[in-house]
């Protein structure tokens, strides 16, 4: 019996198996799942200080309207980078589920 | 990203502040006393900006945008009028009154809404520009 992908794993196959694992980042360089949370955190943070800006602004314990504009055009800016960023992984998504095995 | 966001908003605040001497002037045009009743006629105050704004949260904010450094009170801001029979009077009947020139005032006021509009058409075309290249992504 022949195998010439080494698709029947040996003991040894570890690394030099060309397609264990899929693809891996950079030593060094963190995932792209560890980006995504970090930046999702990151807009979060910003919505909630958006909030509360807009809060310290209603109940009088800030009077600047600019920091309390710049606050919610940051927040909405965000939101809406991470909304496009999500609709392209959907559609990607969307691409591979279409693909007969 | 939000660099010159942040650079109009601290623009808009310096501007917002010189609004509000440029109202205090104009309201203490014929102050005479302070607080506690004494002679003390009211200086014209005016404001100092400085570049960069430790108050902002990107780098650009703190390096590029402005600052009101000092509210400057001008020491010699006093005028002589002739008011004889003020209880002020010199002997000559003269009183020291604010040097200050309420169309001046109305003109800088002028000035500082100008700036704010400027400002706010800044921030404006900042946030077209953000949207626009979300358009690439969308």
């Amino acid at each position: 019996m022949s195998d010439p992908l080494g698709l029947i794993r040996s003991a040894t196959s570890g690394a030099s198996n060309p397609l264990a694992g899929g693809p891996r980042p950079a030593p060094g360089a963190p995932s792209f799942k560890d980006v995504l949370l970090k930046n999702i955190d990151e807009v979060n943070k910003l919505q909630q200080d958006a909030t509360r800006a807009v809060e310290d602004l209603q109940a009088g314990r800030r009077n600047d309207v600019e920091g309390v504009m710049l606050a919610t055009a940051k927040a909405d800016t965000a939101f809406k980078a991470l909304q496009a960023v999500r609709n392209r992984v959907m559609e990607a998504y969307d691409e591979i589920k279409q693909i007969r095995v | 990203m939000y660099g010159s966001l942040d650079i109009s908003v601290s623009g808009l605040i310096a501007q917002r502040t010189r609004m509000q001497v440029i109202a205090a002037n104009i309201a203490n045009i014929n102050t005479l006393e302070d607080a506690q009743g004494n002679y003390s006629p009211y200086l014209r105050r005016s404001v100092m900006f400085a570049p960069g704004d430790p108050a902002a949260k990107t780098q650009e904010g703190r390096e590029l945008g402005v600052q009101v450094e000092q509210i400057k009170i001008e020491p010699e801001a006093l005028t002589r009028r002739l008011m004889p029979g003020h209880p002020y009077a010199d002997k000559d009947g003269y009183v020291m009154v604010p040097d200050i020139n309420p169309v001046v005032e109305q003109l800088n006021a002028m000035e500082a809404s100008r700036a704010y509009e400027a400002n706010i058409a800044a921030a404006e075309a900042a946030k077209a520009m953000m949207s626009q290249a979300l358009r690439l992504l969308a």
